[in-house]
């Protein structure tokens, strides 16, 4: 048996000479790589001349050679891909079973079945809606307490003095909020941190990340943006409710709850990838219409950053879902706020309504949308290029749970700290106005009957502080309050994005670009003295939000359409589309987009629209793994559970080929199998000596590959005697007949495409004779980037 | 300085904005009638093409212009536009000099009682003597309907002012709650003064519990929404006595214990970062060479540099 493990374990040492000259029997694919190699190498001396675009850091490769075999170690950066990743199975396999299956299903069946995506949607509308209700109330509920606390206690010292607890009362509040939802997220589900939008981004792109779209996930990921968004932090409650849909969507398309150990037999058709990744897509876009009451917006953020495949219907599904939920959210917020039946406020942030005289814009003003636009870009640049070291940092050093609990209090804490200073040495006090307008006004050292302005922007929920930058009238802050609110805002977000907590980064950002748009406002008014009506600060602050938005996340489309959603005019359409639009050019020149850094520090193997432009003298022989684990048609139980075992090379698809009896010739490709197929068939002893034994045993089905998924149980838990370990089990029935294959000689460029439009996880170049000599994975295509010096290449590593 | 914006000023909004309407109408009307003299002139010229000076013309046109008895108002209703005339001007007499300090409600309340009553009779469709109403002949005759907008402009006023929680229901005394206020706010300017003269925290100190009492009476009211634009003015006033000409404001003096409360904190994550930096390992990653056909760059690449 030892014998056996040596020779299939291919492990990452593997020095293919050993290997391949042994020629085991059993796995025809070793064979393989000499007549490649050979081929290949000849093709590089054919190419030389073209590869000096290419620029591999020569150290480490001249290094590499010698070393080749030890593991190395290296600090963690965002050149590297993370073997922690697999890919999500998003080709059908269309096995003997599943013709069966579909050939015994009726008309009727199907009908149902098409019933059945509609009644999902709907359901995942509903929950959705719900939670972003529950997080709403639960904010406003705990935010409220916690400021009428401060504010009474600052009431009472600013009398009798000692305004220096209050500031340490305001810290401790938002440290034991923040406490509570860092420790769920770092000890419980570190996956809920953040918005869970790159997330999402890299699930509906095909990654399979871990522990994503759990339902523990989803309580951690509610809990914790209810914490953080009442402890005062700079984060916003919006993007994690794009995760929370998605969650919703993933478990309630599956009928069951895994975590809860719960089968409702539903919906059992759906448990596969493909079905399941159109529902998180509807998910996502259900969670961003609840979030800004953005039904169309939901719908194409679905289309630009999630879901990397698309069809009509879908759409259509989509939308059915976004609209659900915004109306789900109005409704229960109608009856929450006493005017049940009312469905016109939708939305969890609120802009607020333009007025009609305030909206007017001149052509005049295009040009200054247009420059607030490149600043935006520029900040936008600024803030990620920040949050990227600092993540990387963090990454490094602050890698354990109870360091990252201590530094989202010291955030906390600082936040805390900070505000309060600003309000306490600001002296921009602002009269009361009869509508009452702020929330929580803080007279301080403000005359009897006026307020302090910067307690306006700090000392409220960050979301009720941007519509006070929008709608406030003119004059409500002055400009240095406003300059300083900024800078300091802006730096706080900064540090805030990537804490162990979970926070969205959308509703900082429009702050942010709202404060500086709102000065931007000011200061237009005022040079032009003789008619500052068309300076309304309100209309530059909306301006300014959208710019610094779109400089940070650089979306387009659906930022645009959520952007004229939230603000319920269509009007500003055209400025908001075309600063978004500048934005992102100017971002783009020095820094990616936030969620996009947050990606490759993750070391995900993410495959973006297209190849990387200068790659197409790469072929799939290049690109490959090789040599390939393969299977026989018909093979020994015993090899088939080494190869699984083996730790060092965690394989999940394997080609299956066939040899020819009584020949020579090599073994031809016949099909694929995934690991997770080859446990089933291990768990329910589908061996060929057992099925001539029990005649009576019944055949498996589908259905139970669908009840293992999603979560397969590791190789270790199955048990094989050692008996069976001799019998043979005949993949025919259960592996993918018609895999993809590709010529070596296929440009990269062409390989990713397939790989990209059909969503696939393994690619099997094949020779002129349909022979095995490579297998194309997403990691190898993942791996090719365009860096500042032409093409680079990304290294795999252990995370 | 916007005005719009500032609380105090609350009543040059309520004033402002009908002033600034009747401004306009005056203003409209004025340069209409200017219109009229230069366009009757031509027209006279026109027709029948004899020099008249144009006062003569307007003048004599005027003179020709009484229409049939039936569609002439009658007397009882020129009557009762007569008196709402009085009345009004009456209203606005007593309006302008309230107007700061705003004492519109306290002072003016019953003339508008009586403006109420007479247009309340202009508008009843109940028969006068000789059978006749006058609420079509005097509110609705004309695209103007002057009547009716100069009624619905005090109408505004009074809403906007907020005159009806200060007024007993039919417009007969003020309510006890102002009358309270009223003598409450007394006492307290009566303690502003007897210590005007001398050191302004002497003033702090003495009076501090009778503007207590009143920012504490203001408050309730508030909350019952019983406040007009008399009480809200007058509150504004004194506060700003209080806060700005006396300065009785808190100081800001805690600067000291504040800043260092806060540079603590500010200097917690420098030793949080610093020292994760120095005590903590560096997570490091393990590179894993991926099995390839030995074709690889690396190969290319030195022969890149080989050549």
């Amino acid at each position: 048996m030892a014998n056996i493990t040596k020779k299939v374990s291919w492990s990452s040492r593997g020095d293919d000479s050993a290997l391949t000259g042994e020629g085991t029997p059993l796995l025809n694919g070793t064979e393989i790589p000499k007549p490649s190699r050979q081929l290949s190498g000849s093709g590089s001396v054919f190419r030389i001349g073209r590869f000096s675009t290419v620029d591999l850091e020569d150290d480490i490769t001249s290094e590499e050679d010698p070393i080749r075999g030890r593991p190395k170690e290296i600090p963690h950066n965002e050149k590297l891909l993370s073997l922690k990743y697999e890919s999500l199975d998003y080709d059908n396999i269309e096995n003997q079973l599943f013709l069966e299956e579909e050939r015994r299903m009726s008309h009727m069946g199907f009908r149902c079945l098409e019933i059945s995506r509609w009644v999902i949607c709907g359901l995942i509308g509903i929950l959705t809606g719900l939670i972003a209700c529950f997080i709403d109330i639960m904010v406003e509920k705990l935010a409220g307490y916690k400021y009428q606390v401060i504010k009474e206690n600052i009431e009472k010292f600013t009398e009798v003095g000692g305004l220096s607890i209050s500031l340490i009362l305001w810290a401790v509040l938002n440290c034991a909020f923040v406490l509570v939802g860092g420790v769920m997220v770092a000890f419980f589900e570190p996956i809920a941190a953040g918005s869970g939008i790159p997330q999402i981004k890299c699930y509906l792109n095909g990654v399979k990340i871990p522990r994503v779209v759990r339902l523990k996930t989803l309580v951690v990921k509610v809990i914790g943006v209810i914490c953080s968004v009442a402890g005062g932090l700079a984060v916003g409650k919006e993007g994690p409710m794009i995760h929370s849909g998605a969650v919703v969507a993933a478990g309630v398309s599956q009928g069951r709850s895994t975590s809860l150990k719960r089968d409702f037999k539903m919906f059992e058709y759906f448990r596969r990838d493909t079905e399941k990744r159109d529902f998180v897509s509807a998910g996502a876009a259900a969670g961003v219409s609840a979030a800004f009451g953005a039904p169309v917006g939901g719908v194409l953020f679905s289309l630009e950053e999630g879901a990397s495949f698309w069809n009509q219907m879908l759409t259509w599904r989509i939308f059915f879902a976004s609209m659900i939920s915004t109306f789900t959210l109005n409704f229960f917020l109608s009856i929450y706020h006493g005017k049940p039946g009312d469905l016109s406020n939708p939305g969890l942030i609120n802009f607020g309504r333009f007025e009609s005289d305030s909206v007017a814009y001149y052509y005049y003003e295009i040009p200054l949308f247009m420059c607030m636009g490149a600043l935006g870009g520029l900040l936008g640049a600024l803030f990620n290029s920040l949050n990227y070291w600092l993540t990387i940092f963090r990454i490094r050093y602050v890698h354990r749970p109870c360091l990252q609990v201590i530094e989202a209090l010291l955030v906390a804490a600082v936040t805390a700290a900070v505000s309060f200073t600003m309000i306490y040495f600001s002296n921009d006090c602002q009269p009361l106005g009869p509508e009452h307008n702020e929330e929580y006004p803080l007279q301080l050292f403000c005359a009897d009957g006026e307020y302090n302005a910067m307690a306006t922007a700090f000392f409220n929920t960050p979301e009720r502080s941007v519509r006070s930058l929008f709608h406030n009238q003119p004059g409500s802050y002055n400009p240095l309050t406003l300059g300083l609110f900024t800078l300091t805002y802006f730096f706080l977000a900064c540090w805030t994005y990537g804490l162990a907590v979970s926070a969205g980064v959308f509703i900082p950002s429009l702050l942010i670009g709202a404060a500086w748009g709102r000065l931007c406002g000011i200061l237009l008014a005022s040079f032009t003295p003789t008619s500052p009506i068309w300076a309304d600060p309100g209309k530059y602050a909306l301006i300014g939000a959208a710019a610094q938005l779109g400089g940070i996340v650089r979306m387009t489309l659906s930022l645009t359409v959520i952007m004229v959603e939230a603000t319920g005019n269509v009007t500003y359409g055209l400025p908001i589309m075309l600063v978004l639009m500048i934005a992102k050019i100017v971002g783009d020149y020095f820094q990616e987009g936030l969620y996009d850094i947050h990606i490759k520090l993750q070391s995900v193997p993410f495959l973006h629209w297209e190849a990387p432009a200068t790659s197409h003298w790469l072929t799939a022989r290049e690109v490959m793994s090789s040599p390939v684990t393969c299977f026989n048609r018909i093979e020994k139980v015993g090899t088939i559970v080494d190869v699984l075992s083996n730790t060092s090379t965690n394989h999940n698809g394997f080609p299956v080929v066939v040899q020819v009896l009584d020949s020579d010739e090599p073994a031809k490709l016949c099909g694929l199998i995934l690991r997770s197929q080859l446990i089933v068939l291990l768990k329910h002893k589908v061996f060929v000596e057992l099925a001539r034994s029990r005649l009576s045993q019944r055949k498996l089905q589908l259905k139970d590959f669908r009840d293992a998924y999603p979560r397969f149980p590791p190789i270790q838990s199955i048990h094989v005697s050692q008996d069976e370990r001799e019998c043979m089990m005949d993949l025919t029935e259960f592996m993918n007949p018609t895999p993809y294959t590709v010529p070596q000689d296929t440009s990269l460029p062409r390989v990713f495409k397939l790989f990209r439009a059909l969503g696939l996880r393994h690619l099997v170049v094949a020779d002129d004779v349909n022979r095995v000599i490579g297998l194309v994975t997403r990691k190898d295509l993942a791996r090719y980037h365009l860096g500042k010096h032409g093409l680079e290449e990304l290294q795999l590593a252990q995370t | 300085m916007l005005p719009y914006n500032l609380y105090l000023f609350f009543v040059f909004v309520a004033i402002d904005v009908p002033s600034l309407k009747c401004g306009d109408v005056v203003h409209l009307s004025a340069s209409e009638s200017a219109d009229k003299l230069e366009a009757v002139p031509s027209l006279s010229t026109a027709a029948v093409s004899s020099p008249v000076p144009p006062v003569d013309t307007v003048f004599s046109f005027s003179l020709l212009s009484s229409f049939p008895e039936d569609l002439e108002v009658s007397d009882y209703c020129s009557d009762l536009l007569h008196i709402f005339g009085q009345r009004y001007v009456a209203y606005v007499n007593c309006l302008v000099p309230a107007a700061r300090p705003v004492k519109v409600c306290q002072s003016c309340y019953s003339t508008y009682g009586s403006v109420v009553e007479i247009y309340k009779n202009i508008s009843s469709d109940q028969m006068g003597p000789g059978n006749v109403t006058c609420r079509d002949s005097l509110l609705r005759s004309d695209r103007l309907m002057l009547v009716y907008q100069l009624y619905s402009n005090l109408e505004s006023l009074w809403e906007d002012s907020n005159c009806a929680q200060c007024v007993t229901g039919h417009l007969e005394s003020l309510t006890n709650d102002t009358l309270y206020f009223m003598s409450t706010l007394n006492q307290t300017l009566t303690c502003f003064e007897k210590y005007q003269q001398g050191n302004h925290t002497e003033l702090c100190k003495n009076c501090k519990s009778a503007y207590g009492t009143l920012n504490v009476l203001y408050s309730q009211m508030e909350q019952n929404s019983t406040l007009c634009i008399d009480i809200e003015d007058a509150m504004n006033m004194t506060r700003r006595l209080w806060s700005k000409n006396f300065n009785c404001s808190f100081p800001r003096e805690e600067n000291v214990p504040v800043i260092a409360v806060s540079s603590f904190m500010l200097f917690l994550p420098i030793i949080f970062y610093l020292s994760s930096f120095l005590h903590s390992e560096q997570k490091k990653r393990k590179l894993i060479h991926p099995r390839r056909a030995k074709s690889n760059t690396s190969l290319m690449n030195i022969q890149d540099k080989l050549s």
